[in-house]
């Protein structure tokens, strides 16, 4: 017994000893945020910004695996992150009670309106900044475009003929990723942009149950039509490639066009092949040539948490990042990304080059994944995956989706 | 009826028995093999073909990772919450199915129960309130702590896996024990837990990989604070949201988890001897 | 006899049965029971999980869990029953099948042990990417070889396949875990019982049958209620896989509860449906119990 007794002592000592606060000196910022691809750039942001300011100091944590989930966790047990990161448009709103409202700061005016757009809650409150800004669209591949004698299709008839053509000509026309729910909300908000002058307006409908595919042909048509041109002429098992099977098949010249994607998968085919001449452009998703735009702006967020015991210091980082001359130059040298600024360079990759040119000339359309939620976006995949399975048909898939637009993101939410 | 085969036979069967078995080995651990196979390649090769053998082998995957994840340091920290957490499991564990077994009464079938439900409790259900409550009573975020936490979840599957064998240890053992005076602590102590040599083996070997390797857990835990992160979080870290270094996360996975395959390969030569075996010769 | 009053001898033996579980029922207080009833409270509330203030519902997500029919929960604990009955026979089968060949007396046994173990340990993420990769690339190759058509369907794209490829990857993931059990398990029966049978002129299966089969059931008992918890809390191998695709197919009871807990923003509904499957599990478990021991003891 008495060693038994012992042992619990020793238990009972070493709860008691961390009951001890640790106390820390300067200020402290507890930054947990998604994404650790690019965890070497913001380390070297951290670095930079303790020569500016040598008594703050950075606590960077990252994840992919399970973020919302942790960040959920965090937040219940009283452990908010003084900057953690959610998803833009719909999430906002989720986060309110916890993000601080920045409109007006140097951060918050030096923001590109199309980012910013994406980060507003109620009156023109601004709840979050980015990291990087996004492109989406499609990517083709110049040289085998060229070697068939054929321009990139910009109506689905024009589409349908491109991958004849294509598969006549020995190659895989498109690869599509349709392993991946996600892939579906990306390829989808071309079609919403296109179906409606306000998608907004249009999903807002859909989310309280008063609009209907049926009444949107861009939705009830061209979009089922663009799937089922994406199977017929897409990989061996749609349901099986997921984006590494993508990549390899585009990376390698097998496949002409990849669906579902956007900026983020260049790295990676230029891994495969650095010679590879990507081609960007907009979806073919009406008869009109005009429709087909590309997406900018950022489905990411960066929330600062309005409870924070430092929010001053929080805020002086946050407006250094987006205004201080090494801050702007980060996001093209240092980070690769699209810069979320205004008043920044451009970066040397393929994709954002065009991105940007495609975006001043032919205009970007509006970022309409954000404004339904990920879950809504999760099952509405999986909806459409069932469709592509053949478990269900096209007038059921759109009932579900219908339903669940309603039930995860309607009224009650 | 003489069955005895001839040596002949024997040998044929032998040979047999071990082709096969080998066969079905490397079939077995193929995935496994592709695993460290690319985890040995440039990226563009893991990009391109996973199941194509490296063209040439690239060790500065392991060079890179192993400074960059603080191989050592981690090493350490693993090496902390591994030990505490088995140390807790196995002592508790053993010591609570001894009497469980012993003692059939209903107070005991109750213990047991209550001991081993939690093995029916899916961890994502409780994931918000647990880190809410180990944050109140100061267990997350250290090495210890986390550790402390293991024998919590241990202590189900391994108070189960003793209670069934301990069915094998004859009660006239510590009986004539205790007729030598001995307490019941000291005969359990002296007696019974050299006797449980082969359970003890076993759930050290079952614990020391799920501990050594468990992702969620430490990711709750210990995630926030950089001095006390286990191998495997730094190993996911490589892990994108669409972009993943697939050359550096598998060189830090196999990384991660050998040092635990080292143990196995050590410890469970000592799954060996009947525990009635051993029984005897005491 | 007394039974107002314990006799001093039961009264110190109560003593003694509660000190040495004491340490075990704390922890287990401490990081199971606690938490799984704070989170059960939730249940009791509507509550999207990130809100500072869940509001109090009373029964209302139990309602809506019977009342509704919730066809998704419902689709998602049949594809979990039938995972585990597969899961169960294919685990057993296989590890008691190999352990008993990996204990038999040769120069590469321990090796191969180690060898049967390595998929227990590998993490998920990477059990996931890699298999993706077989199921893809390495069957496209061997449908080239071979030209059967078995490669050529379509493993992790169609719901039903889906399933099977989760049982056999699942299988082949956690089969250490119980080879090493029984392992442990022959190691225990006494060499002299087997000696004994083979001198009375027993074959190979019928002392299998009638010798190690019978000293074995401690460790089946084990074996089977472990591969049985674990199956019906299969999650996982499915998140690393098919992420309940396609289409939905391969939703498992706690994955389906983690969907709508954190995906779906309803931690209330999620806990109450939590608090469901733990019901269930728990009487299905109790009852498997109850059959293995009383077995065992006829024996």
């Amino acid at each position: 017994m008495k060693k038994l007794l012992c042992l619990l002592l020793a238990v009972a000592t070493v709860l008691a000893m961390s009951v001890l606060p640790a106390m820390a000196e300067g200020a402290e910022i507890n930054m947990f945020i998604s994404s650790p691809e690019y965890a070497d750039a913001v380390n070297e942001l951290i670095a930079a910004y303790k020569e500016v300011a040598p008594d703050v100091t950075i606590n960077y944590e990252t994840t992919q695996n399970d973020y919302p989930t942790l960040l959920k966790t965090r937040i219940n047990a009283g452990m908010t992150p003084d900057i953690f990161s959610t998803t833009s448009g719909k999430e906002i709103a989720d986060y309110a009670e916890y993000s601080y409202n920045f409109a007006g700061s140097p951060a918050a005016e030096a923001m590109d309106p199309a980012v910013s757009a994406m980060m507003v809650y109620g009156d023109g409150e601004i709840h979050g900044f980015a990291l990087k800004g996004n492109y989406f669209g499609m990517l083709y591949n110049k040289a085998i475009f060229e070697e068939v004698g054929i321009e990139f299709p910009r109506t689905l008839d024009a589409f349908e003929a491109a991958c004849e053509k294509l598969s006549e000509a020995g190659y895989q026309p498109v690869t599509t990723g349709f392993a991946e729910w996600w892939v579906f909300k990306h390829v989808m908000q071309h079609f919403l942009d296109a179906a409606s002058d306000d998608p907004a307006a249009l999903v807002a409908a859909f989310q309280k149950g008063e609009a209907h595919f049926k009444d949107y042909p861009v939705l009830y048509d061209n979009f089922f039509r663009f799937i089922d041109l994406c199977v017929k002429y897409g990989d061996n098992k749609p349901l099986e490639t997921d984006l590494a099977g993508e990549d390899a098949a585009f990376g390698a010249g097998k496949a002409a066009m990849m669906t579902g994607q956007g900026a983020w998968v260049e790295a990676d085919v230029l891994a495969i092949d650095d010679a590879l001449q990507i081609g960007f452009a907009g979806y073919p998703v009406t008869d009109d040539p005009a429709k087909s735009q590309i997406i900018g702006g950022s489905d990411q967020a960066l929330r600062i948490n309005k409870d924070s015991a430092n929010l001053d210091a929080v805020m002086d980082f946050v407006n250094w990042w987006y205004t201080s001359d090494y801050g702007k130059a980060w996001f093209c040298d240092v980070a690769g990304v699209i810069p979320p600024i205004t008043d920044a360079k451009v970066a040397d990759m393929q994709i954002i080059q065009q991105g940007s040119e495609l975006s001043a000339t032919d205009g970007a359309a509006a970022l309409s994944i954000c404004y339904s939620s990920d879950s809504f976006n999760q099952a509405m995949g999986e909806a459409i995956q069932a469709y592509i399975g053949g478990t269900i048909d096209k007038d059921a898939c759109c009932a579900q989706i219908e339903a669940k637009w309603v039930e995860l993101d309607g009224a009650a939410q | 009826m003489d069955k005895v085969q001839s040596p002949v036979r024997r040998i044929v069967t032998h040979t047999l028995f071990l082709v096969v078995i080998v066969l079905l080995a490397c079939l077995y651990i193929y995935p496994v093999f592709l695993m460290v196979c690319n985890s040995l390649k440039p990226f563009k090769e893991i990009l391109t073909n996973v199941l194509a053998l490296p063209s040439h082998l690239e060790w500065a995957n392991y060079s890179y990772v192993i400074e960059k994840m603080e191989y050592f340091r981690l090493f350490f920290n693993n090496v902390v919450i591994t030990l505490l957490g088995i140390l807790g499991i196995v002592a508790f564990s053993s010591m609570a199915a001894y009497i469980l077994d012993r003692r059939q009464t209903r107070v005991t079938k109750a213990l047991h129960t209550f001991i081993i439900t939690p093995m029916l409790i899916p961890f994502q259900t409780i994931m918000i309130t647990l880190l809410k409550f180990m944050n109140i009573i100061h267990l997350n975020g250290t090495t210890w702590g986390l550790g402390i936490q293991y024998w919590g979840f241990g202590i189900p599957m391994a108070t189960f896996i003793y209670f069934n064998f301990m069915k094998s240890i004859p009660s006239e053992i510590d009986e004539s024990a205790m007729i030598d005076g001995a307490t019941t602590f000291q005969t359990y102590v002296r007696i019974i837990f050299p006797l449980l040599k082969t359970v003890t083996a076993t759930v050290v070997v079952l614990d020391v990989m799920w501990i050594w390797n468990d992702f969620l857990l430490p990711l709750l835990m210990v995630n926030s604070s950089p001095s006390s992160k286990t191998l495997v979080l730094a190993a996911y870290n490589f892990v994108g949201s669409l972009n993943t270094k697939w050359h550096y996360a598998l060189a830090a996975m196999v990384l991660a988890i050998l040092p635990s395959v080292i143990v196995f390969v050590f410890l469970q030569r000592y799954i060996v001897d009947g525990v009635v075996a051993g029984a005897i010769k005491g | 006899m007394d039974k107002k009053s314990m006799s001093p001898m039961n009264r110190k033996a109560l003593k003694e049965t509660l000190l040495f579980t004491l340490p075990a029922v704390v922890m287990v207080l401490i990081a199971i029971y606690i938490p799984f009833v704070m989170s059960g409270y939730y249940s009791l509330t509507e509550w999207n999980g990130i809100s500072r203030n869940p509001v109090f519902i009373g029964l209302n997500n139990f309602k809506t869990i019977f009342s509704s029919g919730s066809p998704e929960f419902v689709n998602a604990l049949v594809f979990t029953f039938k995972y585990s009955a597969l899961f169960i026979v294919f685990s057993n089968v296989l590890a008691l099948a190999l352990a008993v060949a990996l204990t038999k007396e040769f120069k590469l046994a321990n090796f191969l042990r180690g060898m049967f173990f390595l998929p227990y340990i590998m993490s998920m993420t990477i059990v996931g990417f890699i298999w993706k990769f077989i199921f893809t690339q390495g069957f496209e190759k061997l449908y080239e070889l071979t030209g059967w058509g078995i490669w050529n369907l379509s493993w992790l794209g169609d719901g039903g396949l889906a399933f099977w490829s989760l049982v056999i990857v699942g299988t082949w993931q956690s089969l250490g875990f119980y080879i090493v059990l029984y392992i442990a398990g022959l190691q225990a029966i006494p060499k002299e019982v087997m000696e004994a049978a083979s001198i009375d002129g027993a074959t190979g299966s019928q002392r299998f049958f009638r010798v190690t089969l019978p000293l074995l059931g401690p460790s089946i008992t084990t074996c089977m209620f472990m591969s049985l918890t674990n199956s019906l809390k299969v999650f996982d191998i499915i998140l690393a896989l098919t992420k309940g695709g396609p289409g939905g197919a391969t939703y498992s009871a706690t994955l389906d509860i983690y969907r709508e807990a954190f995906q779906n923003n309803n931690y209330g509904l999620g806990s109450a449906k939590a608090i469901v499957f733990f019901v269930i599990v728990l009487v299905l478990t109790q009852v498997v119990l109850k059959i293995f021991e009383s077995r065992e003891v006829q024996q």
